[in-house]
């Protein structure tokens, strides 16, 4: 599903990722760990192509990145969930709409799209803050936004950057419970963190990343 | 989804009322200002072009000519291409409509021995000819003719007319350019204005997988609503000052009556502010890199 070959990433003044190699099967539920300013971040936005690699090649499901053309890439992202590190709400939109905004861009009946919307938010059980707007909403319950707008569109993939950042140990714990349950689904899910607690016994391959160099894998 | 689109459009027009609220009424001046300068030129052309119907070539003749003479220069300028109607007025016919026009100060031509008026030709020309190269070119072809003395058409009147005309109609042309241009770049510049507004919602679009079109879209949508009601104002402009010219102005100044509002531009104004606005947001979206 995904495969990074021999993938480098530079910026300015410094390398992000370095010659790092590894791939992801369909169906996996996938930890991404590292100390900050590891890469992490990084890999994720190559995965979804808001980074291109300097070298090596990306393929994600039947995309590659040495081959896609710009056009094509919004469709990549409609197959990808992505649960940004800094929520990316939108704040002149109510909780509804920025969870829906997934789907309207997808052009999704409205009938199906509140129905499908309110699932999601359900699942996350921010059901009742509807008509809240962002900014009224703890860090938390604006990380469970976020996974919601990731998750309403049933993607292939879900990538979560830090997605417990912000909540406490059980709200944590009830966030992987929810990525468990999509990954039983069918979906792809890979989540990166610097919080080892996450992936302790899941069971899960854990991959490292040591200062944008690829650090082999463990087993959480 | 293009109903999502005119939903964004309306609530960005809303939430950025100011800035584009300042546009439709620049759009709005802007537009008024064009429409008086095309009322100016459209009612001088309607002034200009009613002067054909009025306007005649005089020839006057060499006294005593011969019947065959006048004859043959009567079939020598109906040869002419721009000669729509000639008549031949004797030199009698000639004194007694000038008494019949002086009226009641007729009493001036007595004591006149001999009708001091020549033979004459009045030559009507097709409307469509008369400028002043043409009627100049005629007369000076006619002038040719033997028998022909003098030939009289009001040479400086029909130049004024003409160049009043070319005047109107070139400061017109100009003042529409400079005018379209300015309002393209105040719609453009407002639609780029609103997408930098709004740069980081149209990333999170770019990321969630918002093609191009669902992204530009909305800014269409704004650009061409700017322009219709820039349209719209400049009509209603357009009307206030039209009647107010006509009841209040033409009291005073009854000339201000012959004042013609074509009913077309109703339907222009609106058209060319929709058009302007589209043209602007695409011109605007079209050079940013996003």
């Amino acid at each position: 599903m995904i495969r990074f070959d021999e993938v480098s990433k530079h910026y300015d003044t410094h390398t992000a990722l370095r010659k790092v190699t590894f791939s992801i099967e369909k169906g996996e539920m996938v930890f991404i760990t590292g100390p900050s300013g590891s890469g992490k971040s990084t890999l994720l936005k190559l995965i979804y192509m808001a980074e291109r690699p300097d070298e090596g090649n990306i393929s994600v499901s039947e995309w590659d990145t040495n081959t896609v053309r710009e056009s094509q890439i919004p469709l990549l992202r409609r197959n990808i969930g992505v649960v940004f590190q800094d929520f990316r709400l939108l704040g002149n939109r109510d909780i509804f709409e920025n969870v829906a905004l997934s789907l309207r861009i997808r052009g999704v009946e409205e009938k199906e799209l509140k129905a499908r919307v309110f699932e999601a938010l359900k699942s996350v059980n921010l059901r009742h803050k509807t008509e809240n707007y962002p900014d009224t909403l703890s860090g938390g319950e604006q990380q469970r936004v976020a996974i919601a707008r990731a998750i309403v569109s049933d993607p292939m993939i879900i990538l979560a950057d830090e997605p417990t950042g912000n909540v406490d140990p059980d709200a944590s714990t009830g966030i992987i419970r929810t990525f468990k349950d999509i990954n039983a689904k069918g979906a792809t899910i890979v989540i990166a963190t610097h919080n080892r607690e996450l992936f302790r016994n899941t069971g899960r391959r854990v991959l490292k990343l040591d200062f944008g160099n690829y650090a082999g894998e463990e087993l959480g | 989804m293009a109903l999502y689109s005119f939903k964004l459009a309306g609530l960005s027009l809303l939430r950025e009322k100011w800035i584009n609220l300042l546009s439709i009424i620049t759009l709005g001046a802007g537009l008024l200002i064009t429409a008086v300068t095309l009322l100016s030129v459209y009612n001088v052309n309607i002034a200009t072009k009613k002067l054909p119907e009025k306007f005649s070539v005089m020839l006057y003749l060499r006294d005593n000519l011969p019947k065959e003479d006048v004859e043959g220069i009567i079939t020598g300028a109906k040869k002419e291409y721009a000669v729509e109607k000639i008549k031949y007025i004797p030199k009698d016919e000639a004194l007694k409509e000038l008494r019949d026009t002086l009226k009641d100060t007729a009493y001036v031509l007595e004591g006149l021995g001999e009708n001091p008026l020549p033979d004459s030709i009045e030559i009507r020309l097709k409307s469509e000819t008369v400028s002043p190269e043409t009627v100049r070119k005629l007369s000076d072809h006619l002038k040719k003719i033997n028998g022909v003395d003098e030939i009289v058409y009001g040479e400086k009147f029909l130049s004024s007319i003409y160049s009043l005309r070319f005047g109107v109609e070139t400061v017109g042309i100009i003042l529409v350019i400079i005018m379209s241009v300015g309002m393209l770049f105040v719609c453009y510049t407002t639609v780029k204005i609103l997408f930098y507004r709004r740069e980081k919602e149209i990333e999170t679009y770019k990321l969630l997988g918002a093609t191009k079109s669902f992204i530009r879209a909305p800014f269409f949508i704004e650009g061409a609503l700017i322009g219709l009601s820039g349209g719209l104002l400049s009509l209603a402009g357009v009307l206030t000052l039209y009647y107010l010219i006509i009841l209040k102005l033409s009291v005073a100044f009854p000339i201000f009556h012959a004042i013609v509002f074509p009913v077309r531009l109703s339907f222009c104004l609106p058209l060319a502010g929709l058009s302007i606005g589209i043209t602007g947001a695409a011109i605007a979206i079209g050079r940013i890199r996003y």
